[in-house]
């Protein structure tokens, strides 16, 4: 890559590298100050991160970790961050700013498994259906409610979707302490969903069968997997290829254009958060119906709504970019553990990460990495709106009296 | 003039400025005599506003020279370009609303009378001697933001003044005025003249260069094509030279023919985004293959009359008719469907989606038609192209591809996407409002003809405009809008001082045409 104007990359390819440049530039800006950290308190920056790089990608495992299965775990949690990662993404191209994935997740994983628990007995081609149906219907009315008050009364979307993650976190604290869905007998946990509401694993759960030295059923990569990647493509089909994508985007670009234009501002707003709820619900369900199968106390803490916010940002809104932020993020969850184990650094190191990554973002100091190297004019605007301007156009105040 | 050797106000040589990818001033020579009216022409992106921002010390040119009344001077700001005489009168002026015009002229050098207390009394005493010697009305109470745009023009002379300057610097003065207000401002300028000042007039409005200035500056692409004295040139040499061809000033057309009724408007009355009432009773007949021309001056409901009938704004009262369809309630969607297409005055804000493709932006509003969209769902990428390439070329939009956001085009090229788009679809009617504003002459010349085309093939169009002469050189009739009503309907042939006093709410009672 030249850094003079003069030798010019095919213009494909200069726009790839321009959009790629900032996140990545946030991600290694965020992993040196991380190493700094870790150097200050005493620790080694690099057993830190080969310890990372072990747990989460499988990659130079020094300590007789299996690669194949850290790369299982990581794939387990970024298959929900997949979908979340859409359901902000979505409402970020109409210019909207939804806080609120985690409530719309979490109100998936509690309708998967009301259904999962209630008619447990049915036959899995009806049940799996209905309980991922019943996760993307929850979510999609838990984001609705912001989208509905949005564009009737303006309500501000962050303010409303933040209350709305509160009420779905203590919605399943009262369902499982002591509420209607309690496993009787005292812990804080849900009863199990029943069998046919279980999405079935890639390997079968068969302990004879070895599989890179372990046995099948620890791997726990799961058949969500599939519907997240589908998920994803649906995404960018509907923001690329359809009437209501086109739609979506002119309203986040200019809600002006769009009212000339005919759009229904309104409509378009609770459409949109419709669907991003629904993407969030099913991200739940899945990670009921494929990972836990029933409520336990560890979704009162539960980040996946909040990291997915990140996500969103650091893919730049794209599917690709989504794809690569989430592998990212799981694999940071997934090292965590591994970090600590081997080098002694504490996985908290991992939330320090992500939080320095989307600093750097939402700051948007890195942008100077946009044009230089690519021989970019420095007054042309980006042809892709950058995250921050994504996030101070969804932080503007409520849209002027709404008109159909 | 003077007669005696040309002492030189200003005199810049070899300025040059590049921009990453664009010479914006490119080895340009430019001097000013003391004690003239010289005017700065060209095109938008021709270059004038860098050299007088580099003059003003706005912009740092990366070479050449300036000196100023026969010193070399050094200008790294508008500080240097102040203590020099220089003063900048903006397009957009530099006031703010809730001041009174005294406290907008003394902002930033305010008299004081004590630590921290400002003197009124230094302050009306110097107001009241600058606009006593120059000959300028202007009271110093007054709330600027209630001003009309002509006073609130003066109000920002007269701060030019008292900052010293010597050389005004006048960026598109006339755009923003009535033709009253530009004779007014004609007299000042002229005033000034006799007081010895010396001033810089940039403008893209030939008539007015030709009857204010001196002489001429001409620019193109970032250099001057030509330096011109006032008294030996005319317009076709001037607009010649700034865009390089030979430019058909005058539109050619045949007398219309007018048909049936398109757009029947009774009565309307709607309000403004101030909840003001805008429009008060409006009453017109549109026909099919005529130009019905709506002069005015800004503010008086063109945009809400043009945007009721566009759908993008409620009507309170009233009805409009397209044919014997009641659209009075309809929304942009319907309107646009029903075969109405509207050129909207903010390009840039309400036109475009800035962002999008070109081909994007070509089906804006359409995106669910069904010979863009299957089942208004999946959009016909392939249809999306191929409209959009035949547009491009029909319409003569310069840009690399269709896949170029239109926020990389120039204005006129910007211009020319709606006009494609809302062209491209044969309404029956077409409105156009500003369809020129800040486009360059060749575009211009593009946007009237095909307006004049459009009509001859049978399109009602209804044209709004700021530019009297625009509204001349193209209407078949006038109506004149004051104060949210139609206060007379002209001939196209009704002389630019009629109109002018019409759009000011005189002149009425006589002579007026049936709607």
């Amino acid at each position: 890559m030249g850094s003079r104007p003069g030798p010019r990359l095919p213009r494909a390819l200069r726009r790839v590298a321009g959009g790629f440049a900032v996140p990545l530039g946030s991600v290694i800006f965020a992993f040196i100050v991380g190493a700094l950290l870790v150097a200050v308190t005493g620790g080694d920056p690099f057993q830190a991160y080969s310890g990372l790089l072990c747990g989460g990608l499988g990659i130079a495992c020094a300590n007789g970790e299996n690669s194949a299965l850290q790369i299982s775990t990581t794939i387990v949690y970024f298959t929900p961050l997949i979908m979340a990662g859409v359901a902000v993404a979505l409402p970020f191209r109409a210019g909207l700013f939804n806080i609120g994935a985690e409530g719309q997740f979490l109100a998936g994983a509690v309708a998967c498994t009301f259904i999962g628990v209630k008619f447990s007995n049915l036959p899995a081609p009806i049940l799996l259906p209905l309980v991922l149906l019943g996760g993307i219907l929850a979510g999609a009315i838990w984001a609705g409610i912001p989208g509905v008050l949005k564009a009737t009364v303006g309500a501000h979307e962050v303010v409303t979707t933040i209350m709305l993650n509160y009420v779905a976190q203590w919605l399943i604290r009262y369902l499982i302490v002591g509420g209607p869905l309690q496993l009787p007998h005292g812990f804080s946990v849900s009863s199990p969903i029943g069998a046919g509401a279980r999405l079935p694993s890639f390997l079968p759960n068969d302990n004879s069968l070895i599989i890179f030295g372990l046995p099948a059923g620890v791997y726990r990569v799961h058949t969500g997997l599939l519907i997240a990647i589908a998920a994803l493509a649906v995404f960018a089909i509907l923001l690329w290829r359809t009437s209501l994508g086109y739609e979506i985007r002119a309203v986040g670009q200019s809600q002006r254009a769009a009212r000339y234009a005919g759009i229904s501002v309104p409509r378009t707003i609770i459409v949109t958060m419709l669907i991003s709820g629904a993407f969030a619900g099913l991200a739940g369900a899945i990670q009921i119906a494929g990972v836990d199968h029933n409520l336990t106390d560890k979704y009162f803490n539960d980040t996946t709504g909040f990291e997915a916010i990140a996500v969103a940002l650091l893919g730049l809104g794209s599917a690709v970019g989504i794809l690569l932020a989430s592998i990212l993020f799981g694999a940071l969850h997934a090292g965590g553990a591994v970090m600590q184990q081997d080098a002694g650094i504490s996985s908290s190191l991992v939330q320090v990460l992500q939080a320095l990554i989307l600093f750097s973002i939402a700051a948007n100091f890195l942008r100077v990495l946009r044009f230089p190297a690519f021989g970019r004019r420095p007054s042309a605007p980006s042809p892709t709106a950058p995250a921050a301007a994504l996030m101070t156009e969804a932080a503007k105040a409520p849209p002027e009296e709404t008109q159909t | 003039m003077s007669t005696e050797p040309e002492k030189l106000a200003v005199d810049m040589h070899g300025i040059t400025k590049a921009w990453p990818g664009v010479v914006a001033n490119d080895h340009v020579d430019f001097s000013v005599r003391a004690g003239e009216i010289h005017a700065l022409v060209g095109e938008n992106g021709a270059g004038k506003s860098t050299l007088m921002n580099i003059l003003y010390g706005l912009v740092k040119s990366d070479s050449g020279e300036i000196i100023v009344n026969g010193k070399p001077a050094r200008i790294n700001g508008p500080r240097d370009a102040i203590a020099l005489g220089i003063g900048m009168v903006h397009q957009h002026f530099m006031l703010i609303p809730v001041f009174t015009v005294g406290e907008n002229i003394m902002l930033g050098r305010e008299p004081v009378a004590g630590p921290g207390f400002y003197d009124y009394t230094r302050a009306r005493k110097d107001i009241d001697e600058l606009t006593k010697k120059y000959g300028l009305r202007l009271d110093p109470d007054a709330r600027t933001g209630d001003l009309p745009v002509g006073l609130q023009q003066r109000a920002e002379i007269v701060k030019v003044l008292y900052r010293g300057a010597n050389l005004l610097v006048l960026d598109e003065p006339t755009g923003v005025l009535t033709p009253q207000e530009t004779v007014e401002l004609f007299g000042i300028l002229r005033d000034l003249l006799k007081a010895g000042k010396t001033i810089i007039f940039i403008s893209h409005k030939l008539k007015e260069v030709l009857e204010i200035s001196d002489r001429i500056t001409v620019m193109r692409r970032g250099k001057v094509v030509g330096h011109l004295t006032t008294k030996e040139t005319n317009e076709q040499e001037i607009a010649t030279m700034m865009v390089g061809r030979a430019v058909l000033l005058r539109v050619d057309k045949k007398p219309a023919k007018p048909g049936a009724v398109a757009f029947r408007v009774e009565n309307l009355t709607a309000n403004s985004d101030r909840s003001v009432q805008a429009l008060r009773g409006i009453s017109f007949e549109l026909r099919q293959g005529e130009i019905l021309g709506i002069a005015g001056v800004e503010g008086n409901g063109q945009s809400e009359l043009v945007e009721v009938l566009a759908g993008t704004r409620r009507a309170t009262g009233g009805h409009v008719l397209l044919g014997d369809r009641d659209v009075t309630a309809a929304n942009a969607r319907e309107e646009r469907d029903a075969g109405v297409g509207h050129i909207p005055e903010d390009r840039r804000g309400v036109g475009l989606v800035l962002n999008y493709s070109i081909a994007d932006n070509l089906i804006l509003g359409r995106e669910r038609a069904s010979a863009f969209s299957w089942h208004g769902l999946l959009l016909r990428l392939d249809a999306i192209r191929n409209w959009a390439k035949r547009l491009v070329k029909e319409f003569d939009i310069r840009t690399p591809s269709i896949e170029t956001p239109a926020r990389a085009l120039s204005g006129g090229n910007q211009q020319k996407i709606i006009v494609a788009r809302e062209m491209g679809t044969r309404p029956r009617v077409l409105l156009a409002a500003q369809p020129t504003r800040g486009v360059d002459i060749g575009a211009i010349e593009f946007i009237h003809r095909r307006l004049v085309a459009e009509r001859d093939e049978g399109t009602a169009v209804l044209l709004v405009s700021a530019e009297l002469d625009e509204i001349r050189s193209l209407s078949d009739r006038i109506a004149v809008m004051y104060e949210g009503r139609i206060v007379s309907v002209e001939p196209a042939d009704t002389d630019e001082a009629r109109l002018g006093l019409l759009m000011t709410g005189g002149g009425t009672g006589a002579k007026t045409g049936a709607a």
